[in-house]
């Protein structure tokens, strides 16, 4: 009886528990530019990405992207709408729009010893078009999963 | 091919040991020290008593009645969760001793359990970090549920009179459960943190009666 005793007490000892946090653990939203006929484009010359913060002033989000066609950015954590601004550059064209992304904010729980984050739902884009022809909303479910893409952006290929 | 196994043989699982000894033995009482060590000193743990009949020393239907709390607030994530419930565990134990009737039992189990919990989670003075804003995280009296099963393993030993100290082990099985959309919660009533250790133990104080 003194052995089962000993047993299971290192039993319970052992048993200690361990949480694990999830590897991958950033939302963003992530972005394919597509050209008019649905193939991928690489955008040739320079896409920078800027917000506003809550003081007013710029933060960049994307600085400079040359060659890309497809990007990611973040978003805000608990805020109904951001305010994008996208400035298109080259030697060409220097154009602005504005993109305004409407979301519904959800805390996400695992464990109080993992961050604490947010999930969203896409609920509705509008955008100004100079140098964006379309914008659209493929996948709404903003979450860990970094292998969905949340938006098709079709640029104006006539600037 | 499969084959049924005999009927005698399917019950001989469950028959008991024909002597003397009357079947109806009488009954027990019990209480978890280890959780209610967590529960008094820990951030969180549980309060479980339970009642037990001795069939001829061999079988011991089981209720077991408890309430589980936790309060707890991390120092690097600064994440509050806060739950307490009542639960309860019905099940049946089995004396694996050849001694039926000796003053020690070494108990193989089963329990059904169940709880239903409300959670408070929040993360006071969460700053978005790019645009500064204030992120309300808060997840307010969110209504819970669980269904699960343990195995235990547990003996006791005979200290004096009716008295009885004994470990046991569990293996939690989660069965069902219906957590909400914001991910599961950490610690449930009961059934204890919801991590990948599926193993806890009890110290209980038994009293025959």
């Amino acid at each position: 009886m003194k052995k089962w005793l000993l047993f299971l007490g290192v039993a319970l000892v052992a048993s200690c528990s361990s949480i694990e946090c999830p590897l991958k653990n950033v939302v963003a939203t992530y972005y394919n530019i597509y050209d008019s006929d649905g193939d991928l484009f690489e955008l040739e010359d320079t896409l920078t990405i800027y917000s506003k913060t809550k003081e007013g002033k710029d933060t960049i989000l994307l600085n400079r992207g040359i060659d890309i066609s497809n990007f990611s950015l973040p978003i805000s954590k608990s805020y109904p709408e951001d305010e994008l601004y996208f400035h298109f550059f080259s030697n060409d064209y220097d154009v602005r729009d504005t993109v305004w992304i409407q979301k519904e904010d959800y805390p996400h729980f695992e464990s109080v010893e993992c961050k604490a984050e947010f999930f969203h739902k896409l609920t509705g884009v509008r955008y100004t078009k100079h140098g964006i022809d379309s914008l659209v909303i493929k996948y709404s479910n903003v979450d860990y999963d970094d292998t969905k893409i949340h938006f098709y952006l079709y640029p104006d290929c006539d600037h | 091919m499969l084959t049924a196994a005999p009927a005698s043989a399917q019950m001989k699982f469950f028959t008991m040991k024909k002597d003397s000894i009357p079947v109806f033995r009488g009954f027990s009482v019990s209480f978890d020290l280890v959780g209610a060590g967590m529960a008094t000193f820990g951030d969180y743990g549980q309060y479980e008593g339970a009642f037990r009949v001795n069939l001829h020393d061999e079988w011991f239907p089981i209720v077991e009645l408890g309430y589980g709390r936790a309060d707890t607030e991390d120092e690097v994530t600064v994440i509050h969760y806060k739950t307490s419930a009542p639960y309860f565990k019905v099940g049946i134990d089995r004396n694996l001793l050849k001694d039926k009737h000796g003053p020690n039992r070494l108990y193989v189990g089963l329990r059904y359990a169940f709880t239903s919990y409300k959670v408070d989670i929040t993360r006071p003075g969460l700053t978005d970090p790019v645009w500064h804003w204030d992120a309300n995280y808060s997840i307010l009296d969110y209504p819970c549920k669980m269904h699960w099963a343990e195995v235990n393993v547990g003996l006791d030993a005979k200290i004096w009179g009716p008295l009885h100290l004994g470990w046991s082990v569990r293996y939690k099985i989660r069965i069902s459960h219906k957590e909400g959309d914001f991910g599961k919660t950490w610690y449930v009533p009961g059934f204890g943190t919801n991590d990948n250790s599926n193993i806890d133990g009890t110290f209980n104080v038994i009293i025959d009666i």
